[in-house]
């Protein structure tokens, strides 16, 4: 409890000094664009890097402003926070004009994940949203393609990349028992 | 290995031209074209064996855009369920003294990836390898050495992966479909080879 605490205050702590956005390229980005979203917070990370956190139902309006800045959609990866019980989805946008990176970070409960699709701000998105959907499971509302994607029919019904899919369980049944790495004795595990 | 006889094997050869046995042998040891199947990481071995330094052409190997005039399949590296079938169909499409040369760890037992989801962990149960390289990745030196092997085991009659596929197509083919499901050729593979 006490780490959870002392992780509160960090952050009370950062949000007290976000007024003081540094005053420069990137700094004026993020001061332009909170003015327009109030709700979202935004901070930079380094130079020619941002980084926002937006609640997850605003998550297209805030992109669709952001778009006006940042015109290409580089990635959307996600992070399966398995104790917080959240997946944490990162929308890395670029700006031609201004060559900056920007991180716009929502969360959504790891239960029944859903989230307006961002394939009418850019239209690339739709295979990076096809991808999310199939390695965490998480539907993009909208996006006409979601399915069956890369991977073998077994393995999209599991969703592969969560944390609490077993991979070695799952390796077992698939491709036998007989690849443990077990030492002589068959007793300990050796990785 | 060495005691066996080639008689104990069903003999695919006509009997007229068993007398020209050593010929043969000799001559599919000098020629061996390979279909260049670069699944993984060991496709990037390709190029310093095919130029100047390791030249592999200088034992009449040479790569090959069609399966149907390979000897030598190289599979070199990881393979994933999706590539296997690929490769069990490009397998079955090659005329019939063939040859397998598996690069690396992981055709073996999985190698980094033994417990990854998505990789096939023992090759040798779908396909017959003939001859298996550890490392990972093995050197151009190694992938030399297993040609030499392979030529070794042509010229002794040891490379019978092909002839162990026949008689052994049952097992093989159960192994096949325990991973990808009953009907799979029917299914996948039609969509890629129409005539199949």
């Amino acid at each position: 409890m006490a780490v959870n605490d002392n992780k509160v205050e960090t952050v009370e702590k950062a949000e007290e000094k976000k007024p003081e956005l540094p005053n420069t390229k990137e700094g004026n980005l993020v001061r332009e664009l909170l003015e327009k979203a109030p709700y979202a917070e935004g901070s930079v990370r380094r130079e020619k890097r941002i980084e926002f956190r937006v609640p997850a139902e605003r998550i297209h309006e805030f992109l669709e402003l952001a778009s006006e800045t940042f015109e290409m959609l580089m990635q959307i990866s996600v992070v399966d926070w398995l104790k917080e019980n959240e997946f944490e989805l990162v929308y890395q946008l670029w700006s031609v004009s201004e060559s900056v990176h920007a991180f716009v970070k929502t969360r959504v409960p790891r239960e029944n994940a859903k989230l307006p699709t961002v394939m009418d701000i850019w239209p690339v998105a739709e295979t990076y949203e096809r991808e999310a959907h199939e390695f965490f499971g998480i539907v993009f509302e909208g996006n006409p393609r979601l399915g069956p994607f890369i991977l073998e029919p077994r393995e999209y019904e599991k969703h592969p990349l969560r944390k609490d899919f077993n991979t070695l369980s799952y390796v077992k049944t698939i491709y036998g028992e007989d690849f443990d790495r077990y030492d002589e004795s068959k007793t300990n595990y050796v990785i | 290995m060495s005691e066996r006889k080639n008689d104990e094997f069903i003999s695919y050869e006509l009997k007229e031209f068993k007398l020209f046995e050593p010929l043969f042998r000799w001559a599919r040891k000098k020629s061996l074209w390979i279909v260049a199947f670069c699944t993984g990481c060991g496709g990037i071995e390709m190029p310093p064996l095919a130029t100047a330094r390791y030249d592999f052409e200088r034992f009449g190997i040479m790569p090959n855009p069609a399966p149907r005039m390979g000897d030598l399949f190289l599979i070199t590296g990881y393979v994933t369920p999706k590539t296997l079938k690929r490769i069990i169909i490009t397998y079955e499409m090659m005329q019939d003294p063939k040859y397998v040369l598996a690069h690396g760890s992981c055709p073996i037992n999985g190698g980094v990836y033994w417990d990854s989801y998505n990789v096939v962990k023992q090759l040798d149960k779908y396909i017959p390898i003939d001859v298996a390289i550890a490392g990972c990745m093995p050197r151009a030196e190694a992938v030399m050495q297993g040609i030499m092997d392979i030529i070794r085991k042509i010229e002794n009659g040891e490379a019978d992966g092909w002839k162990r596929y026949r008689e052994n197509y049952e097992w093989y083919r159960k192994n096949q479909d325990e991973l990808f499901g009953e009907g799979w050729r029917e299914k996948d593979a039609k969509r890629w080879l129409a005539w199949l």
